[in-house]
């Protein structure tokens, strides 16, 4: 028994692998990263998110990230685009990915507003990056210092970037399997017919029983994908889902660049003989002369002792972060306490709309606040259905009416909220002065528990 | 190996799912939409509302000009109060078509352009007395439009005969024509220009776009209508009654403050608004928002969404109409009852903005998103 779960444990961390999929994973990351930085800043999302608010929802921990001005934000944007470059070809690799990694996430920091998912798939991604020596095949690097090139590393390089994509689908699975994704088919009931105007398929969207059918496939697609990915035998069909899958969910679903990153990533999950195949390709896409067929080289980490460690708890804290919600009590999709970072994924379709208050204690007489004047329409709809964006907000409005003269000012905030279809009705307890309610990583008690019967 | 992964993954997930799937989060499970006809609510729109709604407040901005020219020609008392008339039919018919401002009227900025209110005064006498002017600035949004033309119809003297020595015998009576005659002239021409899209390109540009994001008519329509409403809510209500400046009330910050013809509009506004949602107009009750909330029956609060948007708007024009022009005189001598017509509305705006989109899954912000 425990000789099995050493060969395992060697097979899987410490096997020679051949070094191309790490490559093609390179340059395949690399060079989507590239189209999405560049798309963000073509939409107009730099100055819509970063620059022009007035406030930024910080994360919890994070305030001290603060936005810079609109040119030290363009210039970070600029480093990002060239370190996605500098990716994509190999060259000052560690340095690149490092710099894309923090510039990134930086990014990502400054506000929850736009939080997704995959923009916390990419920081991790990114993250993984650091660790392995991708510029060591197929790179400029190698070109520019060919005695740095190798063919084979141990297994681990290879299998953190499968095991971290199987989690991913895995949790996105297992988040599915609630009464409402199944039983419900909430909220592909109200998604699908809202694409009905899309040609041929359309007139599909709006049968009840293709909201089902959908749903229960996407939930046993999350679940089982990666492990499918993983058998050689399943892989080839597993991959024709994984593209037929996210080419679906990109034509119904404003999810940006998310379905492209997926089916580029999971190129991973292929065999060497694939890689070298793609390699190839490229090769002569680019009119480089073929491989001189090195000397089969391993790679040997330097601090072979921190990165394990590193990566240990990286994935400790990845397997334990989806399950943290079971701490809180009440409805996950109500409340959201524990609800970010654990790929919950198009779960929700839930919308509010927030009136805040400022009351002067002295005179007893009372505002009700333009949100507008503070905040963008994207951060005010976002805020309104979460909880721990109101308190930020309203801690906001407290200190703005400070200086305004008024003191310790008293905030309410009558928020009407509506998720899965439930209709809208109240989210926060409107007895509650939210200038005195502190952020923690505790349970908010004045979030008002989701009834089935309201009122 | 792999085989070692699968099998307690399964039962696993077998435990997790039998975990989960058996809290029922009492998400009342509707029937789902089955197919509403956009296409058929966007056609109707257009077709019976929008167009005949700009044919009819183009016309009116017309007879509005022509008034206005045939006042300057030989001001008196008649033909000022014919003037009056003239512009009070323009500001009421502005009502049904404050709310499409996209497309074409997005193209215009006509809803700020033709009703930012409250007028500035300062501006517009400072206007008339230099006698130049550029009207097509931001700046110049609060003196130009029916606020405008409120203030120099109806509040640049104590009665009629106070108003009309200003364009007779005032020192500035000349410049006051030539000003009047600019502000009609620049929403005659703003005007036109929309109703020709709308009777060319536009509304098939307009019924194609049949989804329900961004850009998508139904998208546009659905945020507009809330942008509409929210005029309603703050600017015809909220900022005169105080709600949003700790209770101090500015009454003279009303629409149509000069003519006193406040709540007439609003309700004629609120009404436009309730005829969009359902679909109504001379040509009957045909596809609206109302169809497209009962086809994908929508809830609230136990019953379906579409009678409780109905609900309110009765309840907040039942509320208005308790009021009675002048609005100003009535924010200061009836605060409560202009109150509850503002809770009324503010209720309304919560069903409107987030109950229907939601319910229908219409993208009314920009952004991508991955569903929470």
């Amino acid at each position: 028994m425990f000789n099995i779960i050493k060969q395992d444990f060697n097979s899987f961390f410490k096997t020679d692998k051949h070094i191309a999929p790490l490559a093609v994973l390179r340059m395949a990351f690399g060079g989507i990263m590239f189209i999405c930085v560049i798309r963000f800043l073509l939409k107009g999302w730099v100055k819509a998110f970063y620059i022009a608010p007035k406030f930024h929802f910080t994360f919890y921990g994070f305030d001290w990230v603060k936005p810079m001005d609109a040119a030290g934000m363009y210039m970070l944007f600029a480093v990002l685009i060239a370190a996605s470059i500098l990716i994509t070809i190999g060259l000052f690799y560690r340095t690149a990915a490092i710099t894309f990694f923090l510039g990134f996430t930086y990014v990502e920091l400054l506000d929850k507003t736009t939080y997704l998912n995959h923009y916390y798939l990419i920081s991790i991604m990114a993250f993984l990056m650091i660790w392995v020596p991708a510029n060591r095949y197929f790179s400029v690097d190698i070109l520019l210092r060919p005695r740095l090139a190798v063919t084979h590393v141990p297994a681990w390089v290879i299998n953190i970037f499968k095991l971290q994509l199987l989690l991913v689908y895995f949790f996105a699975g297992v988040s599915k399997l609630t009464y409402d994704w199944l039983i419900a088919a909430m909220p592909l009931k109200i998604w699908l017919p809202a694409s009905s105007h899309l040609p041929i398929i359309g007139g599909l969207l709006t049968q009840l029983w293709v909201a089902y059918v959908f749903s229960w496939f996407g939930a046993l697609f999350d679940l089982v994908i990666g492990f499918l990915l993983l058998i050689p035998k399943t892989r080839k069909p597993a991959y024709v889902l994984v593209v037929i899958f996210h080419v679906l969910t990109s034509w119904f679903f404003k999810i940006g660049m998310f379905p492209y990153i997926m089916i580029l990533v999971t190129v991973i999950f292929f065999s060497e003989k694939t890689h070298l195949r793609i390699i190839g390709f490229v090769r002569r896409l680019l009119f480089i002369s073929p491989d001189y067929q090195p000397q089969k080289t391993i790679y040997r980490s330097a601090a072979s002792h921190l990165v394990f460690w590193i990566l240990l708890v990286h994935f400790s804290l990845q397997l334990l972060l989806p399950f943290r919600y079971l701490l809180y009590p009440g409805k996950l999709y109500w409340t959201e306490e524990g609800y970010r970072f654990s790929w919950r994924v198009m779960l929700m379709e839930k919308g509010g709309t927030a009136f805040f208050y400022v009351k002067d204690p002295e005179t007893g007489k009372r505002t009700e606040i333009i949100n507008a004047q503070y905040l963008t329409d994207f951060q005010e709809s976002q805020m309104a259905t979460q909880p721990d964006m109101i308190l930020q907000y309203a801690h906001f409005l407290a200190q703005q009416y400070e200086k305004k003269g008024i003191r310790n000012p008293i905030v309410i905030a009558e928020s009407y909220v509506t998720l899965n279809g439930s209709g809208s009705r109240l989210y926060i307890d409107t007895t509650v002065n939210l200038a005195n309610e502190q952020e923690s990583f505790g349970h908010k008690k004045w979030i008002i528990p989701f009834n089935e019967k309201q009122k | 190996m792999y085989t070692k992964f699968v099998r307690p993954a399964i039962i696993a997930l077998v435990a997790v799912a039998a975990f989960q799937a058996c809290k029922k989060s009492g998400t009342t499970p509707s029937s789902g939409s089955t197919g509403f006809d956009r296409k058929g609510m966007l056609t109707n729109l257009s077709t019976n509302i929008i167009i005949p709604g700009y044919v009819s407040f183009q016309a009116s901005a017309v007879s509005l000009d022509s008034s206005i020219a045939a006042f300057n020609a030989s001001p008196d008392l008649t033909k000022l109060g014919s003037l009056q008339a003239t512009f009070k039919t323009a500001y009421q018919k502005w009502q049904a078509v404050s709310t499409f401002d996209f497309g074409p009227a997005a193209t215009e900025n006509l809803r700020i352009s033709l009703n930012t209110f409250p007028a500035d005064v300062t501006q517009i006498n400072s206007n008339v007395a230099s006698g130049s002017y550029n009207l097509s600035s931001l700046s110049a949004l609060p003196a130009e439009g029916l606020p405008a033309i409120d203030y120099l119809l109806f509040g640049t003297g104590a009665d009629n005969n106070a108003i009309l020595t200003q364009y007779i015998t005032d020192s500035e009576a000349a410049n006051r024509k030539a000003y009047l005659a600019a502000v009609s002239a620049f929403i005659k021409t703003k005007t036109t220009n929309v109703l020709n899209a709308w009777k060319t390109t536009y509304p098939a540009t307009f019924i194609a776009a049949a989804g329900t994001d961004v850009g998508s008519s139904v998208g546009m329509l659905t945020n507009e209508l809330n942008q509409d409403f929210e005029v309603i809510k703050n600017y015809e209500i909220g900022v005169p009654l105080g709600i949003q400046s700790m209770g101090t009330a500015f009454p003279t910050k009303v629409q149509a403050y000069y003519s006193k013809i406040s709540l007439q509009l609003t309700l004629l506004h609120l009404q436009a608004i309730q005829n969009i949602y359902q679909g109504k107009s001379a040509q009957g009750d045909g596809l609206g928002f109302d169809d497209y909330l009962t086809e994908a029956n929508a809830q609230y609060n136990g019953g379906s969404l579409n009678s409780a948007i109905l609900v309110q708007f009765a309840t907040a024009t039942t509320k208005l109409q308790a009021l009675s022009d002048p609005l100003a005189l009535q924010i200061t001598s009836n605060a409560a009852g202009v109150n509850a017509a503002y809770t009324a509305l503010q209720m309304q705006t919560v069903l409107l903005k987030t109950d229907m989109p939601s319910a229908l899954g219409i993208l009314i912000t920009y952004g991508d998103t991955d569903g929470d």
